[in-house]
């Protein structure tokens, strides 16, 4: 992933907020997929809540339901 | 009043189906709540088929505004020099929450906006169209670039809708 060069316009904030919705997208899915590949690399849930910065309580309820499901490689 | 019974009771088998399907569409992309633009694809599938007819009425169907979904956020990310590479693909669906039933706020807009239809017209039914009137009607967020991104004009949307609903 490149690094952000620039924002939009001043002149387009629709532009601007439609960067930050898709941003907020993306981070959700790299979440995701994240704490899906640490779990099964072994890593416990203590562990992935602390490197995410949220509580334990927190990783497992958003993320524990999806664990179960093998992971496909793209 | 029978005639009225029956008419509220289709309507509320009809948003149910509505906000069933959203939830799954949402699930499919990968999101836990669904927002305005899996409302529309679960209204695509309902069985009144009024939506799709809309659609097509516009040269448009549910498997292009799925790909532009995807390519609003490809842009959006890419007018800030990001690049969309890390979610390329298929986003890996994920297990439906069962106990809560939540949207975004634009799925809420959304459904707000039906319900001031329906309490503005009680003698007919609601329709998967109404579902594309009020998408339609919404000036910004992930709907509205959608059917930008594949050259839909939103008036005229609202006005295939309209005529579909009668």
């Amino acid at each position: 992933m490149s690094e952000i060069k620039s924002l939009p316009s001043p002149d387009n904030p629709e532009e601007a907020l439609a960067a930050v919705v898709a941003l907020r997208h993306m981070a959700e899915q790299l979440e995701r997929q994240a704490v899906k590949e640490a779990i099964a690399q072994g890593w416990s849930w203590s562990k992935v809540a602390e490197a995410l910065g949220v509580s334990k309580q927190a990783a497992h309820k958003r993320h524990a339901a999806n664990i179960a499901k093998p992971i496909t490689k793209k | 009043m029978f005639k009225r019974i029956m008419l509220r009771f289709r309507d509320m088998k009809t948003v149910s189906s509505l906000i069933s399907g959203a939830e799954e569409q949402a699930n499919m992309s990968g999101e836990e709540k669904p927002g305005a633009e899996h409302y529309v694809l679960s209204a695509l599938n309902l069985d009144d088929g009024s939506a799709r007819r809309v659609f097509e009425a516009a040269g448009i169907d549910a498997q292009q505004f799925r790909e532009a979904l995807k390519q609003q956020y490809v842009e959006a990310l890419s007018s800030i020099g990001v690049s969309s590479e890390a979610i390329d693909g298929t986003p890996e669906s994920i297990e439906p929450n069962t106990k809560l039933h939540n949207s975004q706020p634009s799925g809420q807009a959304l459904m707000k906006s039906l319900y001031a239809i329906k309490q503005g017209d009680k003698a007919r039914p609601l329709l998967g169209a109404h579902v594309i009137r009020v998408a339609a009607e919404m000036e910004y967020g992930v709907v509205a670039r959608a059917f930008r991104v594949m050259g839909v004009n939103r008036e005229q949307l609202v006005a295939l809708a309209n005529n579909e609903c009668g």
